[in-house]
């Protein structure tokens, strides 16, 4: 089996991660043992909030509570998986593309326009699913397209242009809702709700989990095998770890570069589908941009790695949902849960600098790798 | 002192690393005081382990260092600067910008109030130079240097940190001929100056030439210590290999009246700020018939490797492989056309270092059966395939999985080669293809090329080992300054010769490489 590599060349330990969390957490705790009266109370809540409440009581027999903070943990795990892979594939080239915000927001509204036409043309869902995922990841593809090209003709800064065309996918976004998919009777600028035919199948009852978690294992092991099985995968993973050897051996790194951020584009897509067609059910104007930076989060938590994507994702909502129950329950604001999870992204993030990774091993190594002058261009 | 003249030792001294890997086992070692102490071995022999120890990189396992009589440990590097231990790296990194005396001061700057004292700089470093003999300029810019003089540049800075014991880790690896005896010559003279010196290397020649004793290293042991004088070479080649190696025998290939496979005409590139690193080059090239390329590095023989390879388009001038058209159609067009190569910066560009040696080994041929079908990569097929080539070339590896970076720089390179000519190509471009690889791995390549010779394949060498050329090639072309200015056939030419045209001292007007371009007559002085 052919090893994935980015991640053993950034050397990862097994131990790392949890440690990472658990002195993030300690110094988390620590700040809470400033800020609050009674920061057991708070830490637990922090901790547990998120958990259901499961009771069993004479009268009542078993009960579940608070299974809807449970879900809302599930809907944001699965966004947050999709929009992490929309991550991870362009930064495996080494392409820093930002633009999974926008490529979500335009496949939301393609897979809402095209459940309305066909939902209200009265197609089953049979039909007029699958053509929504197929709308919305079309337009995810081609929407990272123009950054890649920008990139591969003009060298530009994908960084900036990604940036850039999230405002103005953003702003697209709310000019075809307002002007065009405005639904009259509903009070605020929204789409009409979509047709029953067109929404997921719902499986916690009062949650908006639904039937797009089965889906999330088969999307994450089509990203690992796009990754280590094709040879488009091979290309994005060679031309990141090493982009002049990749063109010494004759690989077409431009079109590499530009199809890292486009397939990037599909994993936003069904992150798109997910908000429009499970979560919302309609797509109000004022849909709030900047959820793909947390994906970017979690694409920096899993280092890059489909396979850890999801755990990192869950982690990332687990804790989110946390700090709501802990803001409710306590005195700690939830300011106080935003510093932990930085933390956790900063040691994880900065494994490099941890005394027991540095050697002089490598310091020598840096210091005799060649550098020969090559001859100035 | 007692023990005066035993300026530093290592008393029985191991090395185990985290991983396990034992580098060095139970090694002793003595330096005396005033005298160039060359450490001899193959790549992985335990030399580098040395001497990070003896700069505070690493702290022995067991046994002790010892500096003029007392045992010391280096925690740091700044301990063994403190106690008079400096290192000049192999490539030794300065600020082009600054002058000379500005990169040798840098991090110990004379002052005067807040402000640096330039003049003060200037002068002691000044001092410092003539009083070992290292000729340098002060207020010379850095980025005007050639690497010789760079180098100077770093052995002044470990001086002017008052090193009395200089440590040179395979300082003549990244210098032409003529520059290297300037530095050995520099060595000397601070040897009499009553420096220590102490030098790693696996060229035998050079232990011979400038060293007053060595003490060889193979497999973390030491299997011997001489003094230079006197030792011979198959002597030395027994310590370091454990056996004697048979120069390779190399039989020549006569090609002036074949066709040719490879012809290039009137070859030039040009840069954007004007420059002409490649200009009006000819040659061709038989099958079955190796041409090398001599010459300084930096006089042109980068440019026409990649234009070879198709990383570069030549601004005039082509390249015809058989009667088909190479020359400016990109890297993966020229592979497909039956050209492979070696590319020069093997850690840069010849692998990606982070990947499999699988990876690595697939990486020219991935795209087409039987390693993928439709985009989708067999990856069973790439792993048996890799095992295999491990196998057959002898490669050491733990398996196809291992990081390629975790090989040492023969086994690497034994990939690189294997890769390449797993594509059957018709043309081979090898640069430096045994650079940085230890003896017995570069007489394996040596051999594997010449096979692919024997097979039909036509092979351009350029190397900037004037042994190497002059045992392989079957005709040699010198290039100066971008322009042919010699070309001579196999055997006709020694290393004396070859030198006078790669300086510039002699060349021939109009000389080119082409199978009926008439051969560079000889010069009587150096022939006799």
């Amino acid at each position: 089996m052919i090893q994935d590599t980015a991640s053993s060349a950034a050397a990862p330990r097994p131990w790392q991660l949890p440690a990472a969390i658990a002195a993030a957490l300690l110094v988390g705790f620590g700040i809470t043992v400033l800020v609050s009266a009674e920061p057991w109370r708070a830490w637990l809540a922090l901790l547990t909030g998120a958990l259901p409440d499961i009771r069993f009581s004479d009268a009542e027999g078993w009960q579940v509570r608070r299974l809807v903070r449970f879900g809302s943990v599930i809907e944001e795990a699965i966004t947050l998986t999709f929009l992490g892979l929309a991550i991870a594939i362009p930064f495996r080239a080494r392409q820093f593309s930002l633009g999974a915000d926008g490529q979500m927001f335009l496949s939301a509204l393609a897979a809402a326009a095209v459940s309305l036409a066909l939902g209200g043309m009265g197609y089953g869902a049979f039909a007029v699913l699958p053509a929504a995922f197929a709308a919305a990841v079309l337009t995810g593809f081609t929407w990272g397209l123009v950054p890649g090209w920008l990139k591969a003709r003009y060298g530009a800064n994908e960084i900036v242009t990604t940036l850039m065309l999230n405002l103005i996918a953003v702003q697209l976004y709310r000019l075809v809702i307002t002007q065009w998919m405005n639904d009259p009777n509903a009070g605020f600028l929204t789409t009409p709700v979509l047709p029953a035919a067109a929404l997921l199948p719902n499986l916690l009852p009062r949650t908006n989990v639904s039937a797009m978690l089965f889906l999330v294992p088969f999307v994450v092991l089509g990203a690992g095998l796009l990754l280590t099985r094709t040879t488009v995968g091979y290309e994005i993973r060679t031309v990141g770890q090493a982009p002049a050897f990749a063109r010494q051996v004759g690989m077409p790194v431009k079109r590499t570069v530009v199809l890292s951020m486009a397939l990037g584009g599909i994993f936003a897509a069904f992150a798109g589908v997910h908000v429009s067609n499970a979560l919302l059910k309609r797509l109000p104007v004022d849909l709030t941009p900047g959820m793909a930076f947390e994906g970017l989060v979690v694409a920096l938590l899993a280092r890059n790695e489909p396979r850890a994507i999801p755990m990192a994702a869950f982690l990332y909502a687990y804790l989110r949902a946390g700090a709501q129950a802990m803001e409710r329950t306590s005195d700690v604001s939830r300011e106080v849960v935003l510093v932990i999870q930085a933390f956790i992204i900063l040691f994880v993030v900065s494994e490099r600098l941890l005394p027991a990774t540095w050697s002089p091993a490598r310091l020598l190594q840096w210091v005799r790798a060649p550098r020969a002058p090559k001859e100035a261009r | 002192m007692n023990t005066a003249s035993q300026t530093l030792e290592l008393r029985n001294v191991s090395k185990r690393y985290a991983n396990g890997t034992l580098a060095n086992d139970g090694v002793n070692l003595s330096v005396v005081r005033g005298e160039i102490h060359a450490i001899v071995g193959e790549n992985g022999a335990g030399k580098s382990t040395v001497m990070k120890m003896l700069y505070g990189l690493e702290q022995p396992s067991s046994g002790e260092i010892v500096l003029d009589g007392r045992p010391v440990a280096f925690r740091h590097p700044r301990d063994a600067i403190a106690a008079g231990i400096g290192l000049v790296p192999q490539h030794i990194e300065l600020v082009p910008s600054f002058t000379v005396a500005d990169n040798v001061v840098l991090g110990s700057e004379p002052r005067r109030g807040p402000w640096l004292d330039r003049t003060r700089a200037a002068d002691e470093v000044r001092a410092t130079a003539e009083r070992f003999g290292l000729d340098v300029d002060p207020s010379a810019s850095v980025r005007d240097l050639s690497i010789g003089e760079q180098q100077r540049v770093g052995i002044l800075k470990a001086l002017h940190r008052g090193a009395r014991i200089l440590l040179l880790d395979e300082p003549s690896a990244v210098l032409p001929p003529q520059q290297v005896q300037a530095l050995f010559a520099a060595l000397r003279q601070m040897a009499a100056a009553g420096l220590t010196v102490v030098l790693i290397t696996h060229k035998l020649a050079e232990v011979r030439e400038v060293s007053d004793r060595f003490t060889v290293l193979r497999g973390g042991r030491v299997t011997g210590c001489l003094a230079s004088r006197g030792a011979s070479e198959s002597q030395i080649t027994e310590m370091i290999v454990g056996r004697s190696v048979a120069p390779l025998r190399v039989q020549r290939v006569q090609a002036r009246s074949a066709l040719p496979l490879v012809s290039a005409r009137r070859l030039s590139v040009l840069r954007d700020d004007g420059r002409m690193p490649l200009q009006s080059v000819s040659f061709d090239i038989a099958a079955g018939e190796i041409l090398g390329i001599a010459g300084v590095e930096g006089n042109g023989q980068a440019p026409l490797a990649e234009v070879l390879a198709g990383l570069e388009t030549p601004a005039q001038g082509d390249v015809r492989l058989g009667e088909q058209l190479v020359s400016g159609q990109g890297p993966r067009a020229v592979r497909a056309a039956g050209i492979a190569s070696i590319p020069e910066d093997r850690l840069h560009d010849g692998v990606a270092l982070g990947m499999s040696v699988a990876d690595n080994a697939m990486a020219n041929r991935y795209h087409r059966p039987p390693l993928s079908r439709f985009g989708w990569l067999f990856a069973r097929k790439a792993h048996d395939e890799a095992q295999h080539m491990l196998k057959e070339h002898g490669v050491v590896a733990r398996s196809a999985d291992a990081p390629i970076g975790s090989l040492s720089g023969g086994n690497m390179q034994k990939v690189v080669l294997a890769r390449e000519i797993a594509a059957e190509p018709r043309l081979l471009v090898a640069s430096q293809p045994t650079r940085g690889v230890d003896i017995g791995a570069a007489q394996v390549l040596r051999q594997r090329l010449v096979a692919l010779r024997d097979q039909g394949a036509a092979v351009l060498l350029v190397s900037s080992d004037l042994d190497e050329l002059l045992e392989l090639s079957d005709r040699i072309a010198v290039l100066f300054q971008g322009r042919i200015v010699a070309h001579f056939a196999a055997g006709t030419v020694g290393a004396r010769e070859l030198g006078l045209y790669m300086t510039g001292l002699r060349e021939q007007a109009g000389a080119a490489a082409t199978l009926d371009a008439p051969f560079t007559p000889h010069s009587e002085e150096v022939s006799a």
